[in-house]
């Protein structure tokens, strides 16, 4: 696992190298006062299965109690000593703005498996480890965006206007298909899903990929009704290889990415759960029936799902 | 099986698509109160047993191919339901058996699950 980790991180760095600390670390980190003892860092590391222990004072960084540092005080019988006295002080930090081929450098000079990141008054802020750097890297490949400012023309600009997946100009007006979703009326929710289906089979798209488009636009629909508090479009365009939907809102956002994309989990309220939704399947369900997916959202913006589903002879596309 | 000998082994009453009952052949059954593991696990042509009685249920059978809906476990189906099936020509049936024991009498009755289609 650990080259592995290495060699990918390497070959990524310099494609990253606009990631900073700040993006990357994990916040919120377990710390420990410096009168605690060898023995309560060593409990708490084992609760918490971590392998290094920030010591913090007055939210000031001064050291950093190891895994190393815990088997020298049971080795030596000083387990029961305060933690100042036998923590590491000379610390390799991390400042949140240094970037990914700084970092990285950090890490192959010292051989630390992880650094704390702290701020210009010694603050800590968070802490790095390369499994964060691998997720961070992951995150930016992911076809699902939650926005963040540099993002942030993505929904206000002209991208509104165009495909999130083939980037070609699309004009809503000259949709196939529209239908306005209401978001108040949350028994409503699902009627501009069956509607397509009945439009779809009209024009002679074959019933399993009707069932496919339909399938994966009620969801994208509901999502509308139950978290965007706001108003949403559905519109389908029919092209010769494939079939293409975006839904819209304007309303809250996705706020957290990785919950969102996990199946299972769902913000929604017992209301809608006693409607037989917010199972948390959603995201999943539109990928796993649409060809390929785009999903765009800033908080505060908006949500776009942008889908595609091929015809029957490109089915494995082109 | 047909759906009027279904209907009868449930003891439902017909809410909608009375006039499907003689000719519908059902082959496959599945139960579910979600909406999204109906979306994500449902076979077109199945009869769903189902403890909710909204019209997405029935928004979801049209969706996704169910040919029939059989609320279990509610005492009243609304009216906006019986609606949505009418309009969707989706046989509705409201039985008084637990979901349990629906399943029960439509598996001994050699009816089969969604898999292996």
């Amino acid at each position: 696992m650990k080259p592995t980790v290495d060699k990918l991180i390497d070959q990524m760095q310099m494609l990253f190298k606009d990631l900073v600390a700040k993006d990357l670390m994990a916040p919120n980190v377990i710390s420990i006062s410096p009168d605690r003892t060898m023995e309560q860092a060593k409990e708490l590391m084992r609760l918490k299965k971590i392998s290094g222990l920030p010591v913090v004072e007055n939210d000031i960084l001064v050291g950093l109690v190891s895994i190393e540092d815990i088997i020298k005080a049971l080795e030596r019988h000083t387990i029961h000593d305060p933690i100042y006295k036998i923590m590491t002080k000379n610390l390799i930090v991390v400042s949140p703005d240094e970037n990914l081929p700084q970092i990285f450098d950090k890490f192959t000079r010292t051989g630390f498996g992880r650094f704390p990141v702290v701020d210009n008054q010694k603050r800590l802020v968070g802490i790095l480890t390369k499994e964060d750097i691998l997720r961070g890297i992951l995150e930016e490949f992911r076809l699902l965006y939650v926005r963040d400012k540099r993002r942030q023309d993505v929904i206000d600009g002209e991208a509104l206007n165009r495909s999130l997946i083939t980037g070609e100009e699309i004009n809503k007006l000259g949709a196939d298909f529209a239908f306005s979703i209401d978001y108040v009326e949350i028994s409503l929710s699902g009627i501009g899903a069956a509607r397509l289906k009945e439009f779809l089979k009209g024009r002679g798209i074959e019933e399993e990929i009707a069932r496919k488009v339909a399938i994966a636009t009620y969801e994208a629909e509901t999502n509308v009704v139950i978290h965007s508090g706001s108003s949403g479009n559905i519109y389908c365009f029919i092209y010769p290889e494939y079939v293409r939907v975006r839904v819209e809102d304007h309303g809250k956002g996705i706020e957290d990415l990785d919950k969102a994309m996990q199946e299972g989990y769902s913000t929604a309220t017992d209301q809608i759960r006693e409607m037989g939704f917010g199972a948390g399947m959603g995201i999943s369900n539109m990928h796993r029936y649409s060809d390929k997916m785009v999903i765009v959202s800033e908080i505060g913006k908006g949500v776009i799902v942008e889908m595609q589903f091929f015809l029957k002879d490109t089915a494995n596309g082109s | 099986m047909k759906l009027v000998d279904i209907s009868k082994i449930l003891e439902a009453k017909v809410c909608s698509g009375e006039e499907k009952l003689n000719d519908l052949e059902i082959e496959r059954v599945g139960a579910a109160d979600m909406m999204s593991d109906v979306l994500a696990f449902a076979k077109p042509g199945m009869l769903l047993i189902t403890g909710l009685n909204t019209p997405q249920v029935v928004r979801t059978a049209s969706i996704v191919g169910i040919s029939t809906v059989v609320i279990v476990r509610k005492k009243q189906i609304p009216e906006e339901t019986i609606q949505a099936a009418k309009m969707f020509g989706i046989p509705l049936l409201h039985s008084p058996l637990p979901m349990y024991t629906a399943c029960g009498v439509l598996y001994t009755n050699n009816l089969k699950d969604i898999r292996s289609f």
